[in-house]
């Protein structure tokens, strides 16, 4: 039986389209309506009551108010799935917010040790989107230097070109469906591109073995048998890097979701990248150099007079 | 090393690790420190400014470090710790405590390093080291010299008994003071204080005039080298202010964490399922790799916890789970290859062979780049997602582990005396069979 093959270098321009039109989206909405900090952007606190039957949100706000918060009519309350309430408020006096918390939860009389209660200075998601940023940028460097010296420069440029399409495509979901951005999203974010350069790396690998003796077809016609040949890897590594990380999204807590959907995001962005973007720019790049022009010329019209 | 050899030493190594780690981890509960978002308490980063115009230094940071490791002790708290976080922060976790805001009150304060005499501190108890006094037990009056007159401090050798001793200096105002309290008190205890905690009680000798003081009695090296510490540096040289105050209950964190690990573990099962269902046998000896995986990766944080290395945090969790997909890519690497050099016509042996070692050739440099990047995020980034960056990296090194020792060298075994009998097993058919 032979395995089906795909034309995915034919289809590039349908990939780049795609990627174009979710980037194009992503960037409007970006521009249009942004991201949606967390608190550690802005500072502020977030307190969890863990509540008992009957305990209503605006029980909570009142007793809020009473304890002496400030914004208590404006701190969002929310309901999580496990009958917990989630209340946002802009109090950054950390002193000033565990006494309201305490304060709160003897006057509702709540079980007090199932509370947790985070309070964020300003400034500290200044710190740590620079320490971010820093990180990203020590990492696409010393992604850059590996890729050159283990393969070649054009692939890890390529690599990182996929690298940050993947980037623009996950703050963009970020922002169309106002995810929260969080340190840990960032975070996750960080992970995802050194993770999603996974694929993109067994398809160079695959790239490189193929070209060493190249002389009866096109690089481009190669580049395609080999991402044909890594398919099923390419499809199965996938599946299972993203079956843990949607449990996760599924079933973990608030901080693990935070986590999860980053990593959904990122991995679903990086798997199709690896081919979609990376092996495709690579290949065009390639078939620039003399070398593979005249190999080109010889073997794409072969193939357009066999058709 | 012959290979028959070689399989041998690979077999018996990854075995020998798997028992140890078993060893290490086992019970999980007790075995891997559990980080404070899990097991509940108060956990600060603080973040300094510089004092006026003083500048924020390395020094001046890993002085203020040194002092807050004292006062988080001094709070009585187990497994308190204080870690620098970036240039300018400091992590403080305070495990099982309730009530940030004093802990808060205590570790931001600048601190205050008051000289008294023994007899001007009204008091009941026996004042030794550690002690706290009541405030209000000596009045500002009764202070001898303050901290601020310390001009610096180090660990000597008292040259009469060669044991450690403390060396201090006071600046000039402090001097003049000393010179005159210590003329007239010879004989008298002199108490020093941090924040009401004595630090050291000490006896006059004779009378210091020339401020260049030496304290001596039967300190260890350790204890000279603290008091030294907290004497040079009894006022923080910096301005801290909390940027993150987490309080997390104990009950949230233990339901966090069950959420996570199910997850976790529904993720492996189906993982496990999946691979069964393509591959086959080789599905079964993916789960034996996955499962030598979890055993090296739990051995590892056990032994990193037993170092004080190592916490178990939610982020951590996340990475846990992100590295089975990990683990189970380098199985499905070895797998497909070998069955892809079987289809080009070599045999099983041969396929087994050259495959496995494209195979982890490519695992490894995939595994790299994402390592690369985790270390990079170890390194420069702050905050809780540190544990995040630590645990895929162990993760990524356990897994390049169990591929080069345990699934290559089973491969290569099936390959020479299983899959030529029964290659319908693994997803092949005979000869130049396929999947």
């Amino acid at each position: 039986m032979r395995r089906p093959t795909i034309d995915f270098m034919g289809r590039r321009n349908w990939f780049f389209a795609v990627s174009g039109i979710i980037i194009a989206i992503g960037l409007v909405s970006l521009f249009t309506r942004g991201l949606v900090f967390g608190i550690e952007f802005q500072g502020g606190t977030v307190m969890t009551f863990e509540a008992q039957s009957g305990t209503t949100a605006e029980d909570i706000r009142v007793s809020l108010q009473k304890a002496g918060v400030a914004d208590a009519r404006n701190a969002t309350i929310q309901t999580t799935q496990d009958g917990a309430f989630l209340v946002r408020t802009s109090e950054a006096d950390p002193t000033k917010a565990a006494e309201a918390f305490r304060a709160v939860v003897s006057d509702l009389k709540l079980p007090e040790q199932d509370v947790t209660v985070t309070t964020i200075g300003p400034g500290w998601g200044r710190s740590v989107t620079n320490a971010a940023l820093l990180a990203l940028a020590v990492s696409i460097i010393a992604i850059l230097i590996y890729i050159s010296l283990r393969f070649e420069y054009k692939m890890s440029a390529t690599a990182v070109l996929a690298l940050l399409h993947d980037t623009l495509i996950v703050l963009g979901v970020y922002s169309l469906f106002g995810r929260e951005v969080t340190p840990n999203t960032m975070a996750a974010l960080l992970t995802i591109l050194g993770y999603s350069l996974y694929d993109t790396i067994v398809v160079f690998h695959r790239i490189r073995e193929n070209s060493r003796n190249l002389q009866k077809q096109s690089f481009m016609q190669m580049a395609n048998e080999s991402i044909n040949q890594v398919f099923m890897r390419w499809i199965n590594t996938g599946l299972t890097s993203i079956i843990p990380v949607l449990c996760l999204l599924l079933l973990g807590g608030q901080t693990l979701k935070d986590f999860a959907f980053a990593l959904t995001v990122g991995m679903l962005s990086g798997a199709y990248s690896s081919v979609g973007i990376a092996s495709t720019v690579y290949a065009l790049w390639k078939e620039r150099e003399p070398k593979f022009q005249a190999l080109k010329k010889k073997f794409e019209k072969e193939t357009a007079k066999a058709s | 090393m012959d290979p028959k050899t070689r399989n041998v030493v690979a077999l018996v190594t990854i075995i020998a690790l798997v028992a140890v780690s078993w060893w290490l981890f086992w019970p999980l509960d007790t075995k891997i420190t559990q980080g404070l978002d899990i097991k509940g308490g108060v956990q600060v980063i603080l973040t300094a400014k510089p004092i006026g115009n003083i500048p924020l230094t390395e020094d001046a940071m890993s002085r203020t470090e040194a002092i807050l490791t004292e006062r988080v002790n001094g709070l009585g708290v187990s497994e308190a710790s204080v870690q620098r976080q970036g240039s300018d922060s400091l992590l403080v976790q305070l495990p099982g405590i309730k009530n940030s805001a004093e802990a808060l009150k205590a570790l931001g304060s600048t601190g205050r390093l008051d000289f008294v005499d023994l007899r001007s501190i009204d008091t009941s108890e026996n004042l030794t080291y550690g002690v706290k006094v009541p405030a209000g037990s000596y009045d500002a009056s009764s202070v001898v010299v303050a901290g601020s007159n310390v001009k610096s401090a180090g660990v000597t050798v008292d040259t009469q008994t060669n044991q450690p001793a403390v060396s201090l200096e006071f600046d000039k105002a402090g001097a003049s003071k000393w010179g005159a309290y210590t003329t007239a008190n010879v004989r008298q205890y002199i108490v020093i204080l941090l924040d009401n905690v004595v630090q050291s009680v000490a006896q006059i000798r004779e009378p210091i005039t020339d401020g260049s003081t030496q304290i001596s009695g039967s300190f260890t090296a350790e204890e000279a080298k603290r008091l030294a510490a907290v004497l040079q540096a009894g006022a923080l040289p910096v301005e801290l202010t909390p940027s993150s105050t987490q309080i997390v209950g104990p009950t949230l964190g233990g339901e966090s964490l069950r959420q996570g690990l199910l997850a976790g573990l529904i993720g492996l099962g189906l993982v496990a399922l999946f691979m069964l269902a393509y591959y086959r046998g080789f599905g079964i000896l993916s789960w034996l790799s996955l499962g030598m995986y979890v055993s090296l990766l739990f051995g590892v944080v056990a032994l990193l916890s037993r170092l004080g290395a190592y916490a178990l945090t939610l982020p951590g969790i996340a990475g846990l789970v992100l590295t089975v997909g990990l683990a189970a890519d380098s199985s499905i690497l070895i797998f497909e290859r070998f069955k892809e050099e079987v289809r080009m016509g070599k045999t099983y042996r041969t396929a087994a062979k050259s495959g496995t070692r494209h195979a982890i050739g490519t695992s490894v440099d995939a595994d790299l780049v994402t390592f690369v990047s985790a270390l990079a995020l170890f390194v420069f980034a702050i905050g809780p997602v540190k544990g995040f960056a630590l645990t895929l990296m162990l993760g990524i090194v356990c897994d390049l582990t169990v591929a080069i020792l345990f699934t290559r060298t089973v491969v290569v075994l099936l390959a020479e005396n299983v899959i030529p009998k029964a290659p319908q097993l693994f997803g092949l058919k005979g000869g130049d069979g396929d999947a």
